[in-house]
């Protein structure tokens, strides 16, 4: 390992922490009082869900059948397989294997493109039936003998754009972690981290897995019921 | 002064709970092909949080590590349950208490046609 030139600590140990261990708890400690946040800024949004569907639940147990399912389910799978590669990465890491580090890392970045796309081909689907969040919305069109007309109801309106809204800031973190996940794979093939410190590796995982949370709750939510 | 006395998860571990969640994510769409009337949502929520569980007790390691991170987790998903609980005390029984006629708001309004609730 690198050492520091003048003292002779590990070069990942800042001057302030006692040890390295000391730093990945406090690191770890500083991801999940984010990863609160995130919560908090998602339950908003569920709260919003939960006093429409209870003002309306009849409108949304209508609506949620124009999501498909079988889309919904898939990308679950996705999602849960990605968490699975990360999983696994983090254990490679800590056993110091670089290489499957590093599979397991581009792994997780196919699952995370798999789910934009098939995010987009929902998207582009209800778009082209009038499908859209807020006053746009105007269904139309008619898929495999379905008449989208018919989801014209006061308050389906409300429930596209929950959807549209919760799914579109839910897409966003997948974004931000497809670009966090292509760094720390640059910085995994530089060989830079190891069983002594994975510390980015770890938190990049912690922020997925509550995304991959997020999408647990929303696909049974929006898709199902 | 390294990580690895770190808690290692065992890869037949990870197996076993990424097997499990693809298992109650098949459950949760079979529970949605039937109507459950008023447990629809309850049964939805519930496999829904079994598997958030399994992601955050072994995916995200929180059985194995510093219980600190426990005890936020804690205190934020408190912090939500609150969320709810006090928006719905609101929205579930809007109006009812200045309410001079008998019955909820809600029923009123079903006695009048005309008028368009919320």
């Amino acid at each position: 390992m690198a050492s520091h030139p003048l003292d002779g600590h590990p070069a990942h140990l800042e001057h302030h922490f006692v040890s390295s261990e000391q730093q990945f708890d406090a690191a770890k400690m500083g991801m999940w009082l984010f990863l609160i946040t995130e919560i908090l800024l998602f339950s908003g949004m569920f709260v919003l869900y939960t006093v429409y569907r209870s003002w309306h639940p009849e409108v949304f147990a209508l609506v949620s059948e124009v999501l498909d399912w079988r889309m919904g389910g898939f990308n679950t799978l996705v999602l849960l397989a990605s968490s699975f590669t990360v999983a696994l990465g983090i254990h490679y890491a800590q056993k110091n294997d670089n290489r499957k580090l590093i599979i397991n890392l581009v792994l997780t970045l196919i699952f995370a493109l798999i789910f934009l796309v098939v995010k987009y081909f929902e998207y582009t689907g209800k778009f082209a039936h009038g499908i859209y969040p807020g006053a746009a919305f105007d269904p139309h069109g008619i898929v495999d003998g379905l008449d989208y007309a018919k989801y014209n109801v006061p308050y389906a309106a409300q429930f596209f754009s929950i959807y549209f809204v919760m799914t579109g800031i839910h897409a966003f973190h997948v974004i931000v972690g497809i670009g966090v996940f292509i760094w720390i794979t640059l910085r995994a093939s530089r060989g830079e981290f190891s069983a002594a410190y994975y510390t980015p590796v770890e938190l990049t995982g912690l922020y997925w897995h509550l995304v991959d949370i997020i999408w647990i709750f929303l696909f049974p939510l929006l898709y199902l019921i | 002064m390294s990580q690895a006395e770190h808690h290692i998860v065992p890869i037949k571990t990870l197996t076993a709970v990424i097997a499990v969640l693809g298992v109650l994510t098949i459950v949760t769409v079979a529970a949605a092909q039937f109507d459950l009337g008023s447990f629809n949502v309850p049964i939805a929520l519930l496999i829904a949080t079994i598997k958030a569980s399994f992601v955050i007790s072994i995916f995200m390691g929180l059985k194995y590590g510093n219980k600190t991170n426990a005890l936020i987790l804690a205190v934020g998903l408190i912090m939500v349950v609150v969320f709810v609980t006090f928006i719905l005390l609101d929205t579930e029984f809007r109006g009812d208490t200045s309410a001079t006629e008998s019955g909820t708001i809600m029923q009123s309004e079903q006695t009048m046609p005309a008028a368009e609730s919320h």
